[in-house]
């Protein structure tokens, strides 16, 4: 019988995993990684890294220095003008860029900010977001640019893209912060830093993507290689160009709340600190909207920069200016006196509380089912979690023979009826849920990851995706990344099923698109510490409350590809369809999923990523993965330890993200994209 | 040698100045920078001495900084003074810094803290007996959730600030396993939700707090934290274990830039001889987080009503 590739690497799989759970009980190894075999990375880093800022240091506080000048000059400037002139020059900017609408969103935008009470931090963030987005730009540019004109380097400075993306920012603040000392540049640097790849890959995507007669018409006439990139291949890729633009400024907003964390700059994100550790929901919501509108205005206004469009009358812009000129002179300028949202911050907040009393039970007893049925097997496994507690009744090792007896048994039946990879795969996902995620013996973990590796990508990817999960069992932090990886993985399968079933709803029905897509917007842009709190409220400190804001965050990806894939479909493909008599059904199961697919696995992707990145801020309702790690290393100011953690969580990322892009590459072959 | 010289002379210049009264008032041009922390009674604490300062003549000027890593910041000298740190919560960064000489100590704020294991009020319903501790070893089951199961559970610090509760539990052989909490707000938004639900809770917890008020928090009676206690096994109710008692006294102390003193002596000598009690730290710390009042309000009408409290800390500098 010959089997198929995937059979094949499920075999190993399973053949791995019988034979560790045959010699686990004999050998010690097996399930734990001895601490003996461990090497003192995180010294290693501390150490090495500590020489190397060292010998940086100087540079960095000069370039700090530079920087401070513009960022004092902006914030004086945006916190000095009056509120009325500001909301008039951000209207006349809407205006200009996008007419009557976008001048719309701008004054209610800023008119929002104004009446929340917290206009001068705002300003200051604003500020911040405005000098490291430059900063940004620049640095993405020209990575871009080199990764363009050098080939050679191409796939070199991918992965540091990748890097800059997936580590998460509480490791490396420690560092930044020895480096650039204390203040509001640690802040802006680090936004820089997670801000300039979209610009670095939108940028390298549009020079490839100038057509080819347009580069020909440059050099015939005769310009030198500069003239030919700067003159006539930047400009055609304008347009991709400014989309990257559009996406480093939201990644920049979106890096607002973690430089707080250092403080030194009284801005909004300080804010939404100071009253999260009140657990003040309706306050910090409050706090949190302000940044959504700024991400709200921002990325309208700039998304116009990428569209083609016709400017506006710029008199009109000039004349909405004078009116604000004015006013300013005419209204009370001190822009705390308009603060009206305090009253429903408060009767949010009371609101929050009431609902948790009145509904305590249920709530608890929802968390409860949650976890007895579904977490706390899948953590530590069947035969751990099923207790007189929690099931009513004592796992008795009998049980596990028969629950193996009957996925081999299913598994049987599956191969016989032709589909071998499936059966198998029965197998070990049965022989996962006994033995629980945390516990699962490391050998099999890495043939398994390994198997996966090489069905998706061949030998190449199998063997760096070990080559890199052995380095994180060196390094002693298997334990911690299994957690992980149990939490990620819970919450990604979660949102995988209700992400797409959103997704799918909201690509039949254009209402339910826009009751979704605003919720979309504000669950992307809002900082994520403020869900933390009715979460809390309503579930306590632990797994659950952590796997639900995981949720929160990670789903929006998946709905929104999910959609996008399903309503994409080519007309023509369409039509086909209706003229052979498909039945609305049928259309969405023959025709649109299939062609669905490699958008939908994209959105996968992007869910297992943010899935990663907020599982260091569930570290602040007491995980205790990795992300616990990296916020103590925070705390300790351990560079070594946050470094270490930091890119272990990385490799995981970096890992899924391989795995799923080669799966979507295959689907992409088959269906000759 | 050179650091350690360096620590000794400001160390003795402190002293010096702390003993002497009157000193030199230094650069009053250039604003003295105090860090202003997490949370209110810190903000408190700050306003209040940065009052004192400019009522001896100083330019005062507030930064936000993150308690964990404001240390890299006053030893680099852009902030110069922090005026609360609590002995029970400090970053190994700081015993770093200190040894490195760049950052120093000022004092004790004098501020009588106190931890421990603790419960919202209605608890005791569910549990009878509590305040005692034993009351504890009966009704573990009470306080059990899925996580925790069989056991009882408590609610510890954040990871980064120690596990002093799990060490108590173990200590005193009780039935609970300690979750750390993560954050102090989530911390809170325990204690609030389980004074909303009525549900039963048990909590590493501290004063000054203003929640300590909010939630009506109670502490639970412990053997009292002798030394002996965390290192002679025989001590205390448990014989095979040490921790089997209540928290050691915290210590609430200040530190400042290693450079203070000689760039403005009279403003270190009012910074190492200020002090504030609690029964003048929590009224303050209502007023802002229960009343919602301004803390620069609260803390001029402090200083009006209290100046027998902090003017001759200034005059003794000065004058």
């Amino acid at each position: 019988m010959s089997l198929t590739k995937g059979a094949w690497a499920a075999l190993i799989t399973v053949l791995v995993g019988a034979l560790c759970l045959f010699l686990e009980p004999h050998v010690d190894w097996l399930g734990k990684w001895p601490a003996g075999w461990t090497l003192p990375v995180n010294d290693w880093i501390s150490q090495g890294l500590g020489a190397a800022l060292g010998i940086l240091k100087p540079v960095a506080r000069f370039f700090a220095w530079l920087l401070a000048f513009p960022m004092d000059g902006l914030t004086w400037l945006l916190s000095q003008s009056p509120w009325p002139l500001t909301i008039a020059s951000v209207t006349a900017l809407g205006w200009r860029l996008g007419g009557w609408k976008m001048a719309l969103l701008g004054a209610v935008g800023f008119g929002f900010v104004l009446i929340s009470g917290y206009w001068l931090q705002s300003m200051r963030t604003l500020a911040l977001v405005f000098v490291s987005v430059p900063l940004a730009l620049l640095m993405g540019l020209a990575i871009g640019i080199l990764a363009y004109e050098v080939p050679r380097v191409k796939s070199g400075v991918n992965v540091v893209l990748d890097v800059m993306q997936t580590v998460p920012t509480f490791a490396y603040l420690t560092p930044l912060l020895f480096l650039f000392g204390f203040g509001p540049v640690v802040g802006l640097v680090a936004s820089a830093i997670y801000a300039a790849p979209p610009m670095a890959r939108n940028t390298l995507l549009g020079l490839e993507r100038v057509e080819h007669d347009i580069r020909e018409a440059a050099i015939m006439s005769g310009g030198t290689r500069r003239q030919q990139l700067f003159l006539v291949e930047i400009p055609a890729a304008a347009n991709q160009i400014m989309i990257g633009v559009n996406q480093s400024l939201m990644a920049a907003l979106s890096m607002v709340i973690i430089a707080a964390v250092i403080g030194g700059f009284d801005d909004i994100g300080w804010e939404v600190l100071l009253t999260m550790r009140k657990a003040w929901f309706g306050q910090a919501f409050l706090a949190g909207l302000v940044i959504v509108v700024f991400a709200i205005v921002i990325d309208r206004m700039s998304a116009t920069l990428a569209t083609q469009r016709k400017a506006f009358d710029l008199r009109i812009s000039g004349a909405i200016v004078g009116i604000g000129a004015i006013l300013s002179f005419i209204v009370n300028p001190d822009s705390t006196s308009y603060a009206m949202m305090g009253g429903v911050a408060a009767s949010v907040d009371t609101a929050v509380g009431t609902f948790t009393a009145n509904n305590g039970a249920a709530l608890d007893s929802f968390k409860n089912g949650a976890m007895f049925y579904g977490l706390l097997p899948l953590r530590i496994g069947l035969d751990q979690a099923v207790l007189p507690f929690t099931w009513g009744f004592m796992w008795q090792p009998q049980y596990s023979l028969w629950l193996f007896g009957v996925a081999i048994a299913l598994g049987a039946v599956l191969a016989i009826k032709g589909r071998v990879a499936q059966g198998i795969v029965l197998i070990i996902a049965v022989g996962i849920l006994e033995t629980g995620i945390a516990d699962l013996p490391w050998p099999f973990v890495l043939i398994g990851v390994g198997a996966l590796g090489w069905m998706g990508g061949g030998w190449k990817l199998a063997r760096l995706i070990t080559i890199l999960l052995g380095t994180i069992l060196l390094a002693g932090l298997w334990e911690r990344a299994l957690l992980s990886l149990y939490l990620s993985g819970a919450s990604v399968f979660a949102c995988a099923v209700v992400g797409g079933l959103l997704g799918l709803w909201a690509a039949l029905s254009k209402t339910a698109w826009a009751i979704i897509r605003p919720m979309c917007d504000v669950l992307q842009t809002i900082p994520l510490f403020v869900f933390l709190i009715p979460v809390l409220m309503f579930f306590q400190i632990g797994e659950f409350s952590a796997f639900l804001a995981i949720c929160m965050y990670a789903v929006v990806p998946m709905i929104r590809y999910t959609r996008h894939g399903l309503i994409s479909t080519p007309p023509d493909m369409v039509e086909a369809a209706v003229s052979s008599g498909a039945t609305r059904w049928q259309m969405l199961r023959e025709v649109r999923a299939p062609y669905a697919a490699p958008s939908i696995l994209l959105g996968l992707n992007q869910t297992i990523l943010y899935a990663f990145a907020m599982l260091v801020i569930a570290a602040l309702i007491g995980t205790t993965g990795l992300g616990q790690s990296i916020y103590l290393a925070l705390g300790q100011a351990d560079i070594g330890m946050g470094i270490s953690a930091g890119a272990a969580m990385a490799i995981l990322a970096f890992i899924a993200d391989r795995l799923v892009q080669g799966f979507a590459e295959d689907r992409r072959k088959a269906l000759g994209l | 040698m050179k650091n350690s010289f360096k620590l000794g002379v400001s160390a003795l210049s402190i002293m010096v100045a702390g003993a002497a009264g009157a000193a030199e008032m230094g650069a009053v041009d250039e604003p003295i920078k105090l860090a202003l922390n997490e949370w209110t009674g810190q903000h408190v604490t700050t306003q209040v001495a940065g009052e004192m300062l400019k009522a001896a003549g100083y330019k005062v000027e507030y930064v936000t900084a993150g308690m964990m890593n404001q240390f890299q910041a006053i030893a680099d000298g852009d902030i110069h003074a922090t005026l609360e740190i609590w002995s029970s919560n400090v970053s190994d960064e700081y015993a770093r810094k200190i040894e490195e000489g760049t950052v120093v100590e000022i004092g004790d704020l004098g501020l009588n803290a106190r931890e421990g294991i603790a419960y919202p009020a209605h608890v005791a319903e569910i549990c009878p007996g509590l305040p005692a501790w034993e009351a504890l070893k009966n009704c573990a089951v009470q306080f059990a959730t899925a996580e925790t199961i069989p056991n009882g559970r408590l609610v510890d610090y954040p990871a980064d600030w120690g596990t002093p509760g799990a060490d108590r539990m173990l200590g005193l052989e009780l039935p609970f396993k300690a979750v750390p909490a993560g954050s102090e707000g989530a911390l809170i938004a325990e204690l609030r939700a389980s004074t909303e639900k009525k549900s039963p809770l048990l909590i590493t917890f501290w004063q000054p707090h203003w929640a300590m008020s909010a939630y009506d928090v109670q502490f639970v009676d412990l053997p009292a934290g002798e030394d002996a206690c965390f290192t002679d096994a025989s001590w205390g109710p448990n014989p095979n274990a040490v921790n089997d008692c209540d928290f050691s006294p915290s210590r609430i102390f200040k530190a400042g830039w290693s450079g203070l003193a000689d760039k403005w002596p009279a403003a270190a000598e009012i910074l190492t001889n200020y002090t504030l009690a609690v029964e003048d730290q929590q009224p303050m710390m209502g007023a802002v987080d229960v009343d919602g009042e301004a803390v620069d309000a609260v803390v001029a009408g402090w200083m009006a009503e209290n100046e027998a409290k902090w003017k001759p800390i200034v005059d003794a500098a000065t004058q």
